[in-house]
């Protein structure tokens, strides 16, 4: 990474959002196109955060403040993205929840952030989401992927009713769908409709990215 | 203090509370006050060991563990309120806590008590692989395996796949309380043709919401140990105070229990250390539990056998048990499943580890890390039941030996999760007997821990 970014960089890292904020300010008006803020300083560090955290040497909360940073950075960088006609940095919408019934969020949760982190514009709408919640929140966002997370036994029909709900809808044609969670596996995925299954954090984020292209 | 007393308490104060976002009550209340903690009581754990014995770090431990509960509360997600209570507070109902409570009735009834490391009384064995999913062919049959047990003392049923027409179940519907009913009477069922009728029932367990067990909990009995799972971390719903107030105003008792989650917001194992001590004061003082239980889970093996959560269960029950009455319960998740050595060998480390430490109760062994379609069998309760015997008279260091050696035996099988035989291959499932190959590796595996010193 170029020393100029380093600095950035370590506000991720330490979750600082008025020190990255102002460290994107500076390199801005230094003249750093926005997109190589993303592509040569966020994108790495965040990659390493993500190894870090898949092997248990940082922590989720070390994530979330990382999350937090770049949410923040993302809200100051889009605006002049837009107006340069730039190349959009997000790699797509994604909503998120865990099924009806299921309180578990755990797992959703780090799924949740990986997307976030890895450059998706995540829409998470917690737990226990009905079909329909689901399916107009996918609808008023205009999400290329939904994501269901799902635990238990007793909730599953719900996953299964949003998939068939989901591609019975015109307005979703376009929206993948990916599921995950213990009772999921890859053959329950490709039985019930789903256009992906992963089965951990980092797996979501590279089929997400995958289904979206 | 009488418990419909303190539960008008805690409904009072989760409506009037400090406002809060979920958000911020997970980033600032539980991740960074936890943190905050563990440097403050300079909770600093390093080593190899599994048992631990510096009483100064588990009173720092313990202590640690209160301030944070005083500084956090707990979140009521219904609400947007945190319940709070002082440390005073909470120092004092920490005094209430029963030393004893008997579960199940007649012959089949047994004393529950609070126990110390080194309490030769005995630990409670509940017998289940509490919630795995199982084909409702083999719902009654698995049980079976379990209560024909002697040794099991107390049962909790995997999760019945379906209804006995066939419906897949579904929570929040009719579904649900019908499933809830099926489990209470299939469980009676299966407990009375083994004439052990009083054997006191862990559940509901399919009742994921809270409608499955307020529609049975007339079926319930006060000497039933009533589970309530608390929203890690240290967060409740009202479909859990639903549980909560349900149980309190039959008189019964109440089993709530937290799972937190290694690497989660707790972090690593130093503050889980602080963060598991909070959360099962929490659930003796707010969730009026007569016995306080944990599951502690890995995020990426999704078990609690491994090295450090073993070291982390085994330094709060030790804590817990050095500086209270508070009865605790460990719900302990393998790798293996039945017909793996590598089951047999966690359970006997994992087992010595808690029994060692003063817990009051074990729940499990959870096989196969609790989420394999019918990876679960009465054999590895069995093994449980007997290593709880055995274990009580070992020394602390003899102990410390056993563990390790078993550890060693199974530590490379972590990460491939041998998940063994369903439940149906192996035993037969008419005679409820184990299949020749699983009994042999049982007995292997025993020979070997008595060749190590564990009085088998
Ligand atoms: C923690 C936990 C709880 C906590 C949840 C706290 C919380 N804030 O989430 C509490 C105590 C509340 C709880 C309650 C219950 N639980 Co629970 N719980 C667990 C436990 C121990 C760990 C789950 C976990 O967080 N794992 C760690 C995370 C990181 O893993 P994960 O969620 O699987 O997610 C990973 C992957 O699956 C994947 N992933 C997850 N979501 C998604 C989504 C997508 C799109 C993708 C691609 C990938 C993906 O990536 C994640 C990261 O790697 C499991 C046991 C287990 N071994 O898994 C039981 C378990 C899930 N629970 C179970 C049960 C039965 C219950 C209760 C009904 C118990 C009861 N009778 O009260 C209640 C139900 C409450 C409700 N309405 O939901 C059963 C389910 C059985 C079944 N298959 O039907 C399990 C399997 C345990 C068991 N055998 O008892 N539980």
């Amino acid at each position: 990474m170029d020393d100029k970014f380093l600095a950035l960089a370590d506000t991720v890292k330490e979750g600082d959002i008025d020190k990255g904020v102002a460290e994107v300010e500076k390199l801005l008006a230094g003249g750093v196109k926005p997109v190589a803020l993303f592509t040569e300083c966020i994108e790495p560090t965040l990659n390493i955060l993500g190894q870090q955290f898949s092997v248990l040497e940082i922590f989720l909360p070390e994530l979330m403040i990382a999350a937090d940073v770049v949410n923040a950075i993302q809200e100051v960088v889009e605006p002049i993205l837009r107006e340069s006609g730039e190349a959009n940095i997000s790699k797509g919408t994604a909503v998120i929840a865990t099924v009806y019934g299921d309180l578990h969020d755990i797992g959703k949760n780090m799924v949740s952030l990986m997307m976030q982190v890895n450059g998706f514009k995540v829409y998470d709408m917690g737990v226990d989401v009905s079909p329909q919640a689901l399916l107009a929140k996918s609808e008023e966002v205009d999400a290329d992927l939904l994501c269901l997370s799902g635990l238990m036994m007793p909730s599953m029909p719900f996953m299964r009713e949003t998939i068939e709900l989901a591609k019975a809808n015109p307005k979703l044609a376009d929206m993948k769908i990916m599921v995950g969670g213990g009772p999921v596996t890859d053959q329950w995925a490709s039985d019930n409709n789903a256009d992906g299954y992963a089965d951990d954090a980092m797996g979501a984020v590279k089929k997400g990215i995958e289904l979206v292209a | 203090m009488n418990h419909r007393i303190r539960l008008f308490d805690v409904i009072e104060r989760s409506l009037s509370g400090e406002v809060m976002s979920e958000r911020d009550f997970d980033m600032k209340k539980i991740a960074i006050e936890t943190q905050k903690m563990v440097k403050k009581y300079d909770i600093n754990f390093k080593g190899d060991n599994f048992l631990m014995h510096d009483q100064g770090f588990l009173n720092r431990v313990w202590d640690a563990g209160i301030e944070l509960l005083a500084t956090t509360g707990v979140y009521s997600k219904d609400t947007g309120r945190v319940i709070s209570y002082t440390e005073a507070e909470i120092r004092d109902l920490i005094k209430l806590a029963p030393k004893e409570a008997i579960y199940g009735a007649d012959g089949d009834a047994v004393l529950e008590v609070s126990r110390t490391p080194d309490d030769t009384r005995l630990v409670t064995n509940m017998g289940g692989s509490v919630s795995v999913p199982m084909p409702n062919e083999y719902f009654v049959p698995c049980m079976m395996s379990y209560i024909q047990e002697p040794l099991v003392e107390m049962h909790c049923p995997t999760t019945n796949m379906e209804i006995s027409n066939g419906m897949e179940i579904r929570t929040k519907s009719p579904l649900e309380i019908i499933a809830a009913w099926e489990e209470v009477k299939l469980f009676r069922y299966a407990s009375s043709i083994l004439g052990r009728e009083g054997m006191a029932h862990h559940g509901i367990g399919i009742s994921v919401s809270d409608i499955g067990q307020l529609a049975t909990s007339f079926m319930m009995k006060k000497t039933d140990s009533h589970c309530i799972g608390i929203i890690s971390e240290l967060k409740v719903d009202n479909t859990i105070l639903n549980k909560i107030a349900q149980t309190v105003m039959l008189d019964a008792q109440a089993n709530p229990y937290a799972n937190p989650i290694y690497g989660g917001l707790g972090g690593g194992v130093n503050g889980q250390l602080v963060l598991m001590t909070a959360e099962m004061i929490a659930c003796s003082i707010i969730f009026l539990g007569t016995t306080v239980g944990t599951t502690p889970t890995h995020p990426n093996l999704f078990i609690s056998t491994n090295k450090e959560l073993m070291q982390i269960t085994s330094i709060v029950f030790a804590a817990i048990s050095t500086n209270s009455n508070i009865m605790t319960r460990l719900t302990q998740t393998m790798a293996g499943g039945p017909v793996t050595k590598t089951l047999l060998y966690e359970v006997i480390a994992s087992t010595i580890a808690a029994t060692k430490s003063g817990v009051s109760r074990l729940q499990g062994p959870r096989s196969a890390t609790g989420a394999v379609t019918g990876a679960c069998s009465g054999l590895e309760a069995r093994l449980q039941g007997e290593v709880i015997r055995a274990a009580v008279g070992l020394t602390q260091e003899k102990a410390e030996e056993i563990i390790q050696k078993a550890y060693s035996m199974y530590v490379d099988d972590l990460k491939t999760q041998p998940y063994g035989k369903p439940f149906w291959e192996a035993y037969d499932v008419h005679s409820i007997k184990p299949s020749d190959e699983w009994q042999k590796m049982y007995e292997d595996v025993k020979n070997e821990a008595i060749s190590w010193g564990l009085p088998l």
